[in-house]
């Protein structure tokens, strides 16, 4: 293989990231601070096969995926698409020590499992809706 | 006035939490046959768990993260998954010995069986985690704690041979019919006992859900490095007191009767009730706080909500994981295990996870994004490596000596 010299990328606007860095496995928080989910992987727009034309728009990150999917990047393997629970991008309001979300964490599909524990469990123990004394 | 206050309570429960299960047992045992030739591995451990509590605080005041979040942002999720493991496993088996200890404890005052006390302890420890606001239970069982200054004042009472005692912790030497193996095998534990990783755990979640900031850090600062050492020397006082009584007759500690042995002979009832009070205080706080520890590891790895400062419909999995490893520990009560058994292991494999959430701590206590300028100073990173190496070696060494001595026989 000849290998070629990468010429210098252009210069981004805003931001830039290392997504292994500082994205994944970072906590997420919603827009009052309460805690999500971790970052367990991030999706990112396809990037077309073969020669990339020279016009072609740069990838760009669609979603935070979480759940069953932290599962696959510590033991291998792929999920059927059904499985991976995705917080799209255009959810977030910053990146910093910790990705905070510009909605409530209470409407998303990445807090099923903590609406079922509390509706089915914690809810109906006595005391669990008040404040502690 | 108020701030005075706020030091000398700090610094009250500190001491008054420093001593654990583990902490009453294995210094009972290593005293009744070692006397005070380990002293210098008690104070190692103190000067240890106060440089590493006190860096993780200061990450959480300073960055707001506490350590397994930061554990699984640096390491990975495999790496942190491992650690994860590790870490929730030994602090359970804490869990399990601290609830207990608290049953023993009863058992003394009362001569009730330990297994009719420990669904009731389990019931009391979760019932505080469900209801009791976080400075309440720290405060409380904290200053209860302090109660066991009895092991100090029973020393005095006893009117030891002080010069003899001052050269046993002065020049340690493996005593006659032990051997080498097993003294340094009890140096592990000792080591453990002092440095148990749940204490940082609990520190740096602690530290959030007290909603500490850099004006904080040097009122804990002053916590930790007066109130710990403080409670190292209660430790000493428990070895010396079983030095004292227990090893000239060479009585074995295999039970909670034997480790109060001493301050019953020294103070009589009254003595014996204040030690009552006070392990019953060490093993409530020290069971309230791993059972809080196993729902902050799990929260912060899978980035669950969490904290006391919610209601706990507010952080659902984080009690439901609570009271899912309370019933656990209860369990493997139930089978008839010795929970002085389980304490002399949670100890020693304490010791062997101590690596795992130390490093991460040392690494991002020195990482400028989440530290600003608060990252470690040379004397704080300097330290930190000498104990790096010799948790390493303690780390290393466990196992390998467990199986030679037969966990210390």
């Amino acid at each position: 293989m000849r290998s070629h010299r990468l010429t210098t990328p252009p210069p981004a606007a805003g931001q830039v990231l290392d997504a292994q860095l500082s994205l994944l496995d970072r906590q997420v928080l919603d827009r009052t601070g309460v805690p999500v989910t971790t970052v367990d992987d991030i999706e990112v727009s396809d990037v077309p096969e073969g020669a990339i034309p020279v016009d072609a728009a740069p990838p760009v990150i669609t979603a935070i995926v979480t759940g069953p999917v932290l599962a696959t990047r510590i033991f291998g393997g792929r999920l059927p698409e059904s499985r991976y629970i995705r917080i799209p991008w255009s959810d977030v309001s910053s990146v910093e020590t910790v990705v905070r979300l510009g909605v409530d964490g209470e409407a998303l599909d990445a807090s099923w499992t903590e609406r079922w524990v509390r509706d089915h469990i914690i809810r109906r123990i006595p005391g669990g809706r008040h404040d502690p004394e | 006035m108020k701030r005075l206050f706020a030091v000398a309570l700090g610094i009250l429960t500190a001491i008054g939490g420093f001593v654990d299960i583990g902490d009453l047992v294995t210094n009972a045992v290593v005293g009744s046959r070692f006397g005070l030739g380990l002293v210098w591995v008690v104070l190692v451990g103190v000067i240890g768990i106060c440089l590493f509590a006190q860096m993780s605080g200061r990450v959480a005041a300073v960055s707001g993260r506490a350590t397994f979040e930061i554990i699984r942002e640096r390491l990975g999720p495999r790496a942190a998954v491992a650690n994860l493991g590790a870490s929730f496993l030994i602090n359970l088996m804490t869990l399990t010995a601290e609830v207990g200890g608290i049953a023993l404890a009863l058992q003394l005052a009362t001569s009730v069986e330990p297994m009719l006390w420990m669904p009731l302890a389990a019931f009391g420890v979760w019932i505080v985690v469900w209801r009791a606001k976080f400075s309440i239970l720290e405060n409380v069982t904290g200053l209860l704690g302090l109660s066991l200054i009895v092991f100090a004042v029973a020393l005095f009472l006893l009117k030891p041979d002080w010069s003899g005692l001052a050269a046993q912790a002065v020049t340690p030497q493996v005593p006659a019919g032990e051997e080498s193996p097993t003294y340094w095998y009890y140096a592990i534990a000792l080591f453990g006992a002092a440095m148990t990783p749940y204490e940082v755990f609990f520190f740096s979640s602690g530290a959030i859900e007290e909603k500490w900031t850099v004006k904080d850090l040097s009122q804990s600062r002053s916590n930790v490095l007066v109130g710990f050492p403080l409670g190292g020397l209660l430790s000493i006082a428990i070895a010396a007191c079983a030095a004292v009584v227990l090893m000239p007759r060479s009585i074995d500690v295999t039970s909670l009767s034997q480790v109060v042995l001493p301050v019953a002979e020294a103070g009589g009832k009254v003595a014996l009730a204040f030690v009552i009070v006070g392990i019953l205080a060490a093993t409530f706080g020290a069971a309230l706080e791993t059972t809080l520890s196993s729902g902050y590891t799990l929260a912060q790895f899978f980035g669950w909500s969490w904290g006391k400062f919610r209601r706990p419909v507010k952080a659902a999995r984080f009690h439901l994981t609570m009271i899912i490893c309370l019933l656990l520990g209860l369990g493997v009560l139930f089978t008839g295990v010795d929970p002085i058994l389980v304490t002399e292991y949670s100890v020693v494999f304490s010791a062997v996870a101590l690596p795992l959430t130390y490093l991460p701590i040392l690494i991002i206590s020195n990482d400028p994004q989440y530290m600003g300028r608060h990252v470690n100073g040379r004397l704080t990173n300097g330290l930190g490596l000498v104990y790096l190496g010799i948790i390493l070696v303690a780390s290393l060494a466990a196992i390998p000596l467990m199986i030679i001595t037969g966990a210390g026989a």
